[in-house]
C-alpha cells in the first residue's frame, strides 16, 4: 500500500484522494432541520462515503460502531430486464456464483461464511442482482476476498450448470407452478408489460431455463460482472480506511467493460383493460390487478406511497376495513406502489373468502380506488399515512442490513442516496389534492390489467376427488 | 432524540470495552480485531478467529423487577433510535388448551386486537394507526404476546393501549363472529400452501391424541364451536399478573417508565374464579411413531412433492438441547454448511431447499426434516435424507472439524440475532417463559464451546431414529405410492 490509511480516517468532507487514484467523495450532508417531521433523527447515511476505483468499481462505505454487525452488499447492475436470449439467465447466474471459482470449491464460499456464523444470500430482481453478507467485523476481510475471487475467477462448468439448472427448476415449481399467487403474479406482469423487458418473470420461462447453455452463462458473466457495473455497499462495524485498502487490493484487478449493452425498454401506452383468467384448483380464489405507475424517483412517488398507506396499512386502512372487516368478502386485500428502475406498477391483491364472489370482491376493490380519485382524503387520514411512512423510515435504521439495502437501492436506481430529511420532507409535502390527482391520473380502468385465479367450476366443492 | 454515537480514534480495537456507550455490549475475545492483514495468504486459508465468549447483555442497560402483584418487568434501554417496543407475554399458549377447543388461543389473540377499553375494533385500529404505531397479539404453543411499538414520544399512549388490550379486551359478540369466520377462511387458505399442508398432515400422524397433532389455529370443526364464553375463559385464566412478563426496549428512561407501568398495571389482579387454569401442556407420547409410517396426502395437481420425515424430539428445557442444535447444524440446520443441503441440493440438484430441526416447546415437539422435489424423484430424495440420518449416527459421525464449524456457525448466528435490543429482550422473555436460568444468553457461547465430539455422538444415537421415522408425502398419490411400496405399508389420505 502506497498511501497512508490515516489520511482517510475520520474524513468527512469531499475531494479526498486514495493513493492518488481513487476518488473519495462525501455524497450527502444531512441537514438536521426537522423538515416538518415531528421528530428528529440522525441519519447515518449522511456520513456515507463514495469511492471509485480506476476500473470503475464504486464503493459506498458507512462506518458505524453502534452496531456489532457489518453488512456487505454487492449490487450488480444486471437483472432479468438485461436478458437477451434466455430469460432467467440473470437469476440462474446468481446461483452459478455460488458454484466455485479457480481457488474455491462449489458452495465453499457460503460454507466459509456460514462457518463463521455469517448470514449469506443473494437475490435477483428485474433490475439488479445483489449478493449480501452480514458478519462481525473480523470476518469482513474474508468476505471481501471471497467476493472478489468469484467476480474475478468464477468457474462456469457444464457439470455445475446441469445440477444448478435442476435446483432452479425446483425453485420455479415452488414459487410459481405449484402456487396460485405465483401463477397470478407471473401472468399479471406479462399482461401489464407487453413490450418492456419487465414482461418476463425474473426466474424465467421454463423452456428457457431448460435450454440455457454454458456459453451463454460465460457471456453473461463477461458482459455484466465487470467492475464498472458493480456497486459495493459496506455498512456497520468496520474501519473505513483499512477496508478501502483491502477492497482496492482485492477488486482492483476486476476487469472493466468497455460497453455494457442494455435492452431498449419502453412501456407501450395501454389503451383499455386487459384481463386474464387462470384456472387452478385453489381453495381461495385470487384477484391480482395492476395499473401502470411511474418509475423509481418520479416526483409522484411520494403521493403514491401515501395512497398505498391509506389503502393498505393497518386495520384502519380502507381496503382492510371495507373488504375484510365490514363486508367479509376477502381474507386479505392490499394495494401498493411498486417502483422499479424503468417503470412502475400500482398493485391490487385480494384473497377471496370461501363462498364469496370474486367479481363482487373486484367491484368492491375498484370502487375503493375510484372513491379516492373522486373525493379528497381527510386531514386525519392523510396525516396518519404520513406518520406511518415516517416511522417506517426510522425503523429502517435499526439494522446494518436494512440500511445497506436502502443505500444500495437508492444509489443504483437514482444515482444518489436521498437523506432521511429529504424523504421526510417529500412525504410531508404531499397534499390531499396530490393523492386524489395521482389516483385519478394513474389508476384508471383503461390502464389496468386484471388476473383472476379461479377453481374449475365442477371441482370447486372438492377439488381433490373430482380431478381424478 | 439523537443516536448515541462513539467516535473511535483508533482502527485497532482490543475488544472488551469498545462499546461502552452502547446498551448492548458485545465483548470480543482477547486478541481479536487487530490481526494484521497478510496479503500473500488468501483470507480463506487463514484460521477463523476463536469463538467469542462472555456476556451479551450489559448489566447497566437491563432492569429487572417485579410488581407486588407478581408481574415481572424487563427493561432494556437503547437510545439509538427514538422508538420503543412494549410487550406483555403470558406463560401459557395453545399447548395448554384442550384439543377439542383447538384454535381458541389464536381466536382470543385476534379478538384482543379487536376492541379494548373504551375503543371498539375500528376506533382502536384508528388510534394505533394514527400514530404510526403497530399493535399485534399472537399465540404460540407456550405463550401469548401483546406487542405495541412506535415512537418513544408516544410512550404514554402506547402503554395505555397495552393495558387496555391486556386487561380490558371487549370481546364484542359481533367481533367474535367476524374473527371466527376469518379464522375459518384462513384454515381454508392453508390448503393452497403445500408446505403448511404437509406439516399439518405430519403432526396428525405423530400426535393423534395430543394437542400437538392439530395446528395452533385449530381445525374447522373445533373453531366452528368456539364462542365468546370460551374466549373469556381463556383470557381470564391466562392473562393474570402472576403469569405475565412486561418487556420494554428502546428509548425509555427506566425510572419514569416504571412509574407509568405501576399506574397502568399496579392494581391488576387475577379475577375470582375462571374455568381454565393456566396449566401446562400435557406430555405427548415419549416415542412416536413407534414404527415406520409412510403416509401420502393425495394432492393430484402438484408438480412437486413435499416431503416431511419426522419423529419425536426434545423439549425446550432438555439438557441435551445445545448439543442437539450443534448436531442439527451439521445435519441440516445451517443452510449450505449442512450435509443435507450439500447432498440433496449442491450435489444432486434434487431440491431448492432442505432443512432439519428440533421444534422445542415446553413439551417435546417433533424433530423433522423438510424438503421438496419433482414428483418422479421423490423416492430418491427420501432415501438420501434417510441415508444422511443413518450416516450421522453410524459410519459418518460428526467429526471434530464439523463440530467446530457448527459451533462457530451457532455462535455467529447468535450474535447477529442480537443486533437489536428488541431481539435481545425477546430472548430474555423466552428464558422466563420456559423457566430457564436468566443468564442463559450470557452463558450460551461457553455452553456451546464445551460440547465434545463424544457427547455429540451419544446425542445422535439418542435423538435420531431414521428406521422408525414417519415419512409424510404431499403430492399425487398415483405417482408417489408405487415409489414407496417396497419400503413399507403406504397409507393414502385426503388432505
Amino acid at each position: 500500500m502506497s498511501f497512508s490509511m490515516n489520511s482517510l480516517v475520520g474524513g468527512r468532507s469531499g475531494g479526498r484522494f486514495l493513493a492518488g487514484v481513487a476518488l473519495v467523495l462525501q455524497i450527502a450532508v444531512l441537514q438536521m432541520a426537522g423538515a416538518g417531521a415531528v421528530f428528529a433523527v440522525d441519519d447515518p447515511a449522511a456520513r456515507l462515503q463514495k469511492t471509485i476505483l480506476p476500473n470503475g468499481l464504486t464503493i459506498l462505505t458507512l462506518e458505524d460502531h453502534n452496531t456489532p454487525v457489518v453488512s456487505f452488499q454487492m449490487w450488480v447492475r444486471a437483472g432479468s430486464k438485461d436478458e437477451t436470449f434466455y430469460t432467467g439467465i440473470a437469476h440462474l447466474f446468481e446461483h452459478m456464483m455460488f458454484k466455485g471459482s479457480k481457488r474455491i470449491a462449489p458452495e465453499e464460499h457460503a460454507r466459509l461464511v456460514g462457518a463463521r456464523g455469517g448470514r449469506i444470500n443473494a437475490y435477483t430482481t428485474r433490475d439488479v442482482t445483489v449478493y449480501h453478507e452480514d458478519v462481525t467485523a473480523e470476518s469482513l476481510p474474508l468476505v471481501l476476498a471471497l467476493e472478489a475471487e468469484r467476480v474475478k475467477n468464477l468457474d462456469i462448468s457444464g457439470e455445475t450448470l446441469t445440477s444448478e439448472r435442476e435446483v432452479v427448476l425446483e425453485e420455479r415449481r415452488m414459487r410459481t407452478e405449484d402456487r396460485p399467487g405465483g401463477l397470478a403474479f407471473e401472468a399479471l406482469a406479462a399482461l401489464s408489460w407487453m413490450a418492456h423487458p419487465y414482461h418476463w418473470p425474473v426466474i424465467g420461462w421454463r423452456a428457457d431455463i431448460e435450454a440455457v447453455t454454458v456459453e451463454a452463462c460465460r457471456d453473461f458473466f463477461e458482459t455484466y460482472y465487470s467492475a464498472n457495473n458493480i456497486v459495493l455497499v459496506i455498512v456497520g462495524d468496520f474501519d473505513t480506511a483499512e477496508t478501502l485498502a483491502r477492497v482496492e487490493q482485492e477488486f482492483g484487478g476486476v476487469r472493466r467493460a468497455e460497453a455494457i449493452p442494455r435492452n431498449p425498454g419502453k412501456v407501450v401506452e395501454q389503451r383499455g383493460e386487459r384481463r386474464s383468467t387462470i384456472v387452478y384448483p385453489a381453495r381461495i380464489p385470487l384477484l391480482y390487478g395492476a395499473w401502470h405507475a411511474p418509475k423509481a424517483g418520479h416526483p409522484d412517488g411520494d403521493a403514491l406511497d401515501v395512497a398505498s398507506q391509506i389503502l393498505s396499512a393497518g386495520r384502519s386502512s380502507r381496503l382492510y376495513r371495507e373488504l375484510v372487516y365490514e363486508e367479509e368478502q376477502a381474507l386479505y386485500a392490499e394495494g401498493g406502489y411498486w417502483a422499479l428502475q424503468e417503470a412502475g406498477l400500482f398493485f391490487a391483491v385480494a384473497g377471496v373468502r370461501p363462498g364469496a364472489d370474486i367479481d363482487r370482491v373486484e367491484a368492491l376493490f375498484f370502487s375503493e380506488i375510484d372513491r379516492m380519485a373522486e373525493v379528497e382524503v381527510g386531514d386525519a387520514e392523510l396525516e396518519k399515512a404520513k406518520r406511518q411512512l415516517e416511522v417506517g423510515l426510522v425503523k429502517g435504521l435499526a439494522t446494518s442490513h436494512s440500511l445497506a439495502g436502502r443505500i444500495g437501492n437508492e444509489y443504483v436506481f437514482l444515482g444518489r442516496v436521498r437523506s432521511l430529511d429529504e424523504r421526510l420532507a417529500g412525504i410531508q409535502a404531499v397534499t390531499a389534492a396530490d393523492v386524489k390527482r395521482v389516483i385519478g391520473h394513474y389508476l384508471v380502468k383503461e390502464k389496468r390489467s386484471v388476473v383472476q385465479v379461479v377453481p374449475p367450476p365442477e371441482t370447486s366443492a372438492s377439488p381433490i376427488e373430482e380431478t381424478q | 432524540m439523537r443516536w448515541q454515537r462513539k467516535n473511535r480514534p483508533s482502527r485497532c480495537r482490543s475488544g472488551a470495552g469498545t462499546l461502552l456507550r452502547l446498551t448492548l455490549a458485545f465483548v470480543t475475545g482477547a486478541g481479536l480485531g487487530c490481526a494484521q492483514w497478510q496479503p500473500t495468504k488468501p483470507a480463506w486459508e487463514q484460521p477463523p478467529p476463536p469463538l467469542k465468549q462472555g456476556p451479551v447483555v450489559s448489566a447497566d442497560a437491563l432492569t429487572r423487577t417485579r410488581l407486588d402483584n407478581g408481574l415481572v418487568v424487563l427493561l432494556l434501554e437503547d437510545h439509538r433510535l427514538p422508538t420503543v417496543s412494549l410487550s406483555l407475554t403470558v406463560r401459557s399458549g395453545a399447548g395448554a388448551v384442550d384439543p377439542r377447543r383447538a384454535g381458541l388461543a389464536e381466536l382470543t389473540a385476534e379478538l384482543m386486537n379487536r376492541g379494548a377499553g373504551d375503543r371498539d375494533a375500528l376506533v382502536l385500529a384508528e388510534a394505533v394507526d394514527a400514530l404510526g404505531a403497530s399493535l399485534s397479539v399472537s399465540a404460540g404453543w407456550d405463550s401469548m404476546t401483546v406487542t405495541v411499538s412506535g415512537l418513544s414520544r408516544d410512550l404514554d399512549f402506547l402503554l395505555g393501549i397495552l393495558a387496555d388490550v391486556v386487561r380490558r379486551p371487549r370481546f364484542d359478540p359481533v367481533e367474535v363472529a367476524k374473527a371466527r369466520s376469518e379464522q375459518l377462511a384462513g384454515l381454508e387458505a392453508a390448503n393452497d400452501n403445500p408446505a403448511e399442508l404437509v406439516r399439518r398432515e405430519a403432526m396428525a400422524v405423530l400426535y393423534p391424541e395430543h394437542r400437538y397433532g392439530l395446528p395452533v389455529s385449530g381445525l374447522p370443526e373445533t373453531v366452528q364451536a368456539l364462542d365468546e364464553a370460551a374466549v373469556r375463559d381463556l383470557h381470564g385464566a391466562f392473562f393474570v399478573p402472576g403469569n405475565a412478563i412486561v418487556s420494554v426496549s428502546g428509548d425509555v428512561d427506566p425510572a419514569t417508565f416504571l412509574a407509568q407501568l405501576a399506574a397502568g398495571f399496579g392494581d391488576w389482579s387475577a379475577p375470582a374464579g375462571g374455568d381454565l387454569e393456566p396449566s401446562g401442556t400435557p406430555p405427548p407420547p415419549a416415542i412416536t411413531p413407534t414404527g415406520r409410517r409412510i403416509v401420502i396426502a393425495d394432492k393430484p395437481d402438484l408438480n412437486q412433492a413435499r416431503i416431511l420425515i419426522a419423529h419425536e424430539g426434545i423439549a425446550r428445557t432438555d439438557p441435551r438441547r445445545v448439543t442437539a442444535s450443534l448436531l442439527n447444524a451439521t445435519l441440516g440446520g445451517s443452510g449450505f454448511s449442512s450435509r443435507l443441503m450439500a447432498k440433496l441440493r449442491s450435489e444432486e440438484g434434487l431440491t431448492y431447499g432442505v432443512r432439519s430441526g428440533f421444534s422445542r416447546r415446553s413439551q417435546p415437539g417433533p424433530f423433522s426434516v423438510a424438503t421438496f422435489t419433482r414428483v418422479p424423484e421423490t423416492r430418491r430424495a427420501v432415501d438420501m435424507v434417510l441415508a444422511e440420518l443413518e450416516g450421522i449416527r453410524g459410519d459418518r459421525r460428526q467429526d471434530s472439524e464439523e463440530l467446530a464449524k457448527a459451533k462457530s456457525y451457532m455462535v455467529g448466528q447468535f450474535g447477529l440475532g442480537l443486533e437489536t435490543s428488541a431481539a435481545v429482550l425477546a430472548g430474555l422473555v423466552r428464558l422466563d417463559v420456559y423457566g430457564l436460568p436468566p443468564d442463559s444468553l450470557d452463558t450460551f457461547r461457553a455452553r456451546v464451546s464445551a460440547v465434545t465430539p463424544d457427547r455429540a455422538h451419544r446425542i445422535a444415537d439418542e435423538l435420531l431414529h431414521p428406521t422408525r421415522a414417519a415419512i409424510i408425502l404431499l403430492g399425487p398419490a398415483e405417482s408417489l405410492a408405487p415409489q414407496f411400496e417396497d419400503l413399507g405399508e403406504v397409507e393414502v389420505v385426503s388432505p
